[in-house]
């Protein structure tokens, strides 16, 4: 897993013009003041999504706040592109990152959690009329999206704060270095 | 001016702990949810803000008063740990004009709030009135969100006897 860690933040090392712009006077600011954004955007329409699914607001259809998931998406992708704009400037702070890592994973989980939503039940439950109750599996989906969400949350505000060392020689890593290699 | 007072606050227990424990749950916690806190105002009020201006139809705006309470919760954090975060460093954000701004902001955000509530209230809505509110809303969220992310880059004093940026 080392070397592929390596690799990642060599490559993510290349992007030199990103980092260039982001190193300017606002760079940095401006593009934290848009994950800031982004974050707002996505956690609030996929709070509000997922807030319906586990039995808010159950007199309104969860077809009609259905139609919120394009601005989730839409943060998402704001988000994605800004965080990558970190990750190009400096990539050791992130890939090392243990709390960088957690981010990650949960993000994942929160990808597999809604392609699960996907796959198995949103034909049905997209069809439910109002007052209804969703199914107890499309509840709970609802709540771990939103449990990932505030974690994905807490770990982004934790990066700062696990910023992570030089490893000590003979140091023993686990899975995923938490310790800057080389 | 107001050194003495900045200098009182930097000494009181709260404070040092705010700025100098170790613990997960000072400064690192209280700044986590201050960012949930804003997530679920802003967020939430945001999305209202979507639909109003044409988004998700299907929904009726009244609905949004379900997240109500949540939105309440979201003000309350960040109340709470903005005014942790102001004592652990009194100085750094009470010499910025920025945080003025900030709270400037977050003050038209919430008389905006509460317009956009009390029109959405009341069955019939006066949608153009309301769709400005909406944009406005939106405008001033945004706002505050950089005015927030830019107060780590603007303060000439971190504390009441560092040295001058």
């Amino acid at each position: 897993m080392i070397p592929f860690q390596v690799e990642l933040e060599s490559a993510l090392r290349s992007f030199t013009q990103v980092a260039a712009l982001m190193r300017t006077n606002w760079g940095w600011p401006i593009a934290e003041s848009i994950h800031f954004v982004g974050l707002t955007l996505l956690f609030g329409s996929i709070a509000a999504w997922d807030l319906r699914l586990v039995g808010l607001a159950k007199h309104v259809p969860i077809a009609a706040f259905h139609r919120l998931i394009p601005f989730a998406i839409l943060g998402f992708t704001i988000n994605a592109g800004s965080g990558s704009f970190f990750l190009m400037t400096e990539p050791d702070q992130y890939v090392y990152n243990p709390a960088f890592q957690l981010k990650m994973l949960c993000v994942v989980l929160a990808g597999i959690n809604v392609g699960l939503f996907y796959l198995t039940m949103f034909r049905r439950v997209n069809r439910l009329g109002p007052g209804v109750q969703g199914p107890i599996l499309a509840r709970f989906n609802g709540l771990v999206s939103l449990v990932l969400w505030i974690t994905v949350i807490i770990c982004g505000r934790m990066i700062t704060f696990y910023r992570p060392a030089r490893c000590r020689p003979g140091q023993v890593l686990g899975l995923l270095a938490d310790c800057i290699v080389r | 001016m107001f050194d003495p007072l900045f200098r009182w606050l930097e000494s009181t227990a709260f404070s040092v702990w705010m700025r100098e424990s170790d613990s997960l749950f000072a400064f690192p916690g209280i700044l986590a949810a201050h960012t949930i806190g804003l997530g679920l105002l802003a967020g939430l009020s945001g999305a209202l803000a979507l639909r109003l201006l044409g988004v998700a139809k299907g929904i009726p705006p009244e609905a949004f008063r379900r997240f109500v309470p949540l939105m309440w919760i979201g003000l309350w954090m960040n109340l709470l740990t903005g005014i942790a975060l102001l004592v652990g460093y009194p100085t750094k954000a009470l010499t910025n004009p920025v945080f003025y701004l900030k709270l400037g902001l977050i003050a038209t955000g919430l008389v905006i709030l509460r317009a956009i509530f009390r029109r959405t209230g009341s069955g019939q809505a006066a949608m153009g009135i309301t769709k400005v509110l909406a944009a406005a809303l939106l405008i001033a969220w945004i706002a505050t969100i950089t005015t927030g992310r830019l107060l780590a880059y603007t303060y000439t004093r971190l504390s009441v006897d560092s040295v001058r940026r």
